[in-house]
């Protein structure tokens, strides 16, 4: 029969298809491979608002003031040293010397002073070349830049604040070349030039941006060659790639596949709490919830350990509040309110109550920082029904989530905070001071609380920090008695390494700081 | 001939211009827009008014679609609101990569389809037909992320044969054997739905044809069966496999969407979402265009297919 050509054919095409064709693929010496959930959108600090572009920016560009290895606390960067003038308008930061941008130009003050007037100027001729969406909530309050000699550069401040160094650690307060930003105009954004340990080499769209190391950095030699990042959004994908040698870093490991890499010989993870809140936030001005034992009874009845058990798989730490624990705002004697669904059901019953109600949750499907909001937002939905809220659950797409947001009308709401640093300021003030009510802020609770919001504005005038984290312990006292949200946890960012990874560690603030790694 | 095309060419102008304007609908009258989404949950209302003004999103439809529509017409798809690129750029860029893929993904189903249908025909109820059916049930019912997610289990995790992700090794590599690699994963995926729709019915198209009375005539003057089964059945056959392997290859464009994002494809799907989840509009306006006009381009190709094919189709 002649039928057996098409026979054959396919089985060839068969073969060829299932055929192993194990590449010559090795890791090139001194390359780190890293793999990020998303391509980032572009690399100048000051126009993105995404996790994945400061992740790869930041490795770039620094700035004046940083934090450690290990903690969020503020210490010297850029600036050797800083002194704050006694009624908190002024600061003064003395730079380091003998610094210069990947492409020679010399870091100084002038330099700082066209980074962030090039953002707040709408005059400054390089103003209209990005969108610099956060140039008004970390700079709003910048009178003016001053050189004082090219060393020294002088912050006048509006107001005092006292966030504001913490302020000045952000990825939009990131110093760039101004010989830069003159020469590359709107493209500077894919190009970036900045001081840090590496720099930018190549961008192949969708597939990679590659940095090389910078030979002179100031701090400390660089044991790497390159850094090549790679978008891959499907967790599987990620962690094959880690598992069979192809990756040697992946950050937001899903929570499902936590035990498979722990279990693997390949491969190690590394948790880190980070500086983050998830809260299911409660429309205070409503009611029934302008009853503060209503929203106690919510907290009450909601079992956030198992939320964190079972769906994050211990990727969360329980919350007791906006403040991370363990920092110098936090007040240590805070505890978590317990699962107690007998006390719910009292302190509904309390309220007027006693056989519950019906209300609504929106739920985002993702978005940043939002770990499982939906699989999370079930098991609160099924807490509530059992001390008798019946809860309807409304998943929506970010976007329009966050539109829908603003009209006000929500009841129930899951959402999160990524401070990225440990200022109590930076969280308790934008999401709870009754003047950042949305639509004008992010209070999206609607919270007022009087005392509260004196002590919050009392903080902001306070430079000691001391005397600053008195006021915040006592404003997170009020936040368990009159709580604002139910409170669920604290992001445990997730990491695995390949074997030959060394030196790394994750950073509370989220950033991904490959610069101490080297490759065994 | 010549006169046909011309008019089909001129016919993509109101196609696309219908094309531009839903799209432009869908997405502006979508709930959230791009300030909202680049701000996140930080925004203040204050910042939200000035970067709409700034990104021109408070004048009126009708004016942002007539100035995005001028600068269509200087051949400027404007620039990215999220990634601050040129449009045009970046999608062409991204839309090789969806080619490659989904040349892949219509060839493989194509050529396996064909053969699979025609076996199928020539020996109908026989051991390979029936496991052709059941092969395509299967095919059919599979999702694309399922079957990728499985294929990537299997050949990447467990056996090491096939890398994962990616078009190219991460770094070093580029050339033609490592795009191969690479394309062999996500082609089978993507491959798979149709090549049970092609084999299906290459099927039922060749069993009628391989009945028809000069089949038996050629058999009866001597014809080897091959000449018979191919020339005579199999190019009698085609018309209506050209017509499915043409839909079918709009249907691929469509399905790389998915097939990009499991495998980390660098393709013009993978953009599109990204774009669509910012709302930035220029870029899901440059995607969708280019996707379209491929779209309609498939088509016409198909059609000058059938007059090349049945010598009785005349186009005037």
């Amino acid at each position: 029969m002649r039928i057996g050509v098409v026979w054959r054919a396919l089985v060839v095409a068969m073969i060829g298809l299932v055929a192993p064709v194990v590449s010559a693929w090795a890791q090139p010496a001194g390359t780190l491979l890293v793999g990020l959930v998303a391509e980032p959108v572009n690399l100048d600090p000051a126009q993105v608002t995404d996790l994945n572009s400061n992740r790869v920016g930041r490795r770039i560009v620094e700035t004046l003031v940083t934090f450690p290895e290990e903690s969020t606390q503020v210490v010297p960067g850029l600036a050797e040293s800083w002194t704050i003038s006694k009624d908190g308008l002024r600061y003064t930061f003395k730079l380091r010397r003998g610094v210069t941008f990947h492409d020679g130009t010399p870091f100084n003050a002038e330099a700082v002073k066209f980074s962030i007037e090039r953002q707040i100027d709408p005059e400054h001729p390089f103003n209209k070349l990005g969108k610099y969406p956060f140039a008004n909530y970390f700079f709003g309050n910048v009178k003016a830049v001053e050189v004082v000699d090219p060393a020294t550069v002088e912050f006048v401040l509006k107001e005092p604040r006292a966030s504001f160094l913490t302020i000045l650690t952000s990825a939009a307060a990131s110093i760039v070349s101004p010989t830069a930003v003159k020469k590359f105009g709107a493209d500077y954004a894919l190009q970036p030039v900045g001081t840090g340990p590496f720099k930018y080499a190549a961008w192949d769209r969708g597939q990679r941006v590659v940095l090389e190391k910078n030979p002179s950095y100031w701090r400390h030699p660089v044991k790497i060659e390159r850094v090549v990042y790679r978008p891959i959004v499907e967790g599987q994908a990620r962690l094959t790639e880690l598992l069979t040698g192809s990756l040697d870093l992946i950050v937001d490991v899903p929570p499902d596949f936590v035990t498979q890499v722990e279990s693997s010989p390949k491969a190690t993870l590394q948790k880190q709490v980070g500086a983050h809140v998830w809260y299911l936030g409660i429309n205070n001005q409503r009611n029934p919830f302008d009853d503060k034992r209503v929203r106690q009874a919510l907290n009450y009845a909601v079992n956030k350990e198992a939320i964190v058990r079972d769906v994050l798989k211990g990727t969360g730490s329980l919350s007791r509040g906006p403040v991370l624990p363990a920092t110098w705002g936090a007040d240590s004697g805070l505890k978590p309110y317990p699962y107690d669904p007998e006390r719910a059901k009292k302190l509904l019953a309390e309220a007027g109550y006693p056989s519950g109600f019906s209300t609504t949750l929106w739920v985002p499907e993702s978005g940043s920082g939002m770990q499982s909001p939906v699989p999370m937002s079930t098991v609160i939905q099924s807490n509530l029904k059992a001390v008798g809220v019946s809860v309807i659950l409304q998943t929506m797409e970010w976007g329009a989530y966050l539109a829908k947001l603003r009209t006000k009308e929500q009841e129930l709401f899951a959402l999160s905070w990524m401070a990225g640093n440990e200022d109590p300021d930076m969280v308790m003030y934008p999401l709870l001071h009754s003047s950042q009510w949305t639509p004008a802020g992010p209070n999206r609770a609607l919270y007022k609380n009087e005392r509260f919001d004196e002590l919050l504005q009392q903080a902001r005038l306070t430079t000691d920090q001391g005397k600053r984290a008195g006021l915040y312990r006592e404003a997170q006292r009020i936040l368990v008695d009159d709580p604002p949200w139910i409170f669920i946890d604290h992001e445990i960012q997730t990491a695995a390494l390949a074997k030959r990874v060394q030196g790394f560690k994750l950073h509370p603030s989220f950033d991904l700081r490959v610069e101490t790694i080297s490759l065994k | 001939m010549r006169r046909y095309v011309v008019r089909r060419l001129l016919l993509l102008v109101p196609v696309l211009l219908g094309v531009s304007v839903i799209i432009f609908m869908v997405l502006h009258l979508s709930p959230g827009d791009p300030a909202e989404i680049m701000l996140g949950s930080q925004a203040t209302q204050a910042d939200l008014e000035r970067l709409r003004a700034e990104l021109g999103l408070n004048e009126p439809l009708h004016v942002q679609y007539v100035h995005w529509l001028g600068l269509v017409a200087r051949g400027d798809l404007g620039r990215s609101i999220w990634m601050k690129r040129p449009v045009l750029g970046e999608v062409l860029g991204r839309f090789k990569a969806t080619l490659i893929l989904t040349g892949a993904g219509l060839v493989l189903s194509t050529v396996i389809g064909l053969a699979l249908g025609i076996a199928s025909a020539v020996r109908p109820n026989s051991l390979l037909d029936r496991l052709s059916a059941v092969a395509s049930l299967f095919g059919a019912s599979m999702p694309v992320f399922w079957l990728g997610i499985v294929l990537m289990v299997i050949f990447a995790l467990w056996l090491g044969w096939l890398p994962a992700s990616g078009m190219f090794a991460p770094y070093g590599g580029g050339d033609l054997w490592d795009l191969l690699v690479h394309l062999a994963l996500p082609a089978v995926t993507l491959a798979a739905a149709s090549v049970t729709i092609i084999a299906r019915l290459t099927r039922s198209t060749m069993l009628e044809t391989l009945g028809q009375d000069y089949i038996r005539t050629a058999r009866a003057k001597g014809v080897v069966e091959r000449a018979v089964v191919l020339r005579h059945g199999l190019k009698n056959a085609l018309i209506p496999i050209v017509t499915v392997v043409g839909v079918q290859a709009g249907y691929l464009l469509g399905g790389a969407v998915l097939t990009e994002t499991v495998f980390a494809w660098p393709g013009v799907g993978t953009l599109m979402v990204q774009g669509i989840l910012a709302r930035d509009f220029p870029l899901v306006q440059g995607c969708v265009l280019v996707v379209a006009l491929s779209f309609v381009l498939i088509n016409l190709v198909v059609d000058l297919l059938y007059a090349w094919l049945d010598p009785r189709i005349r186009y005037e």
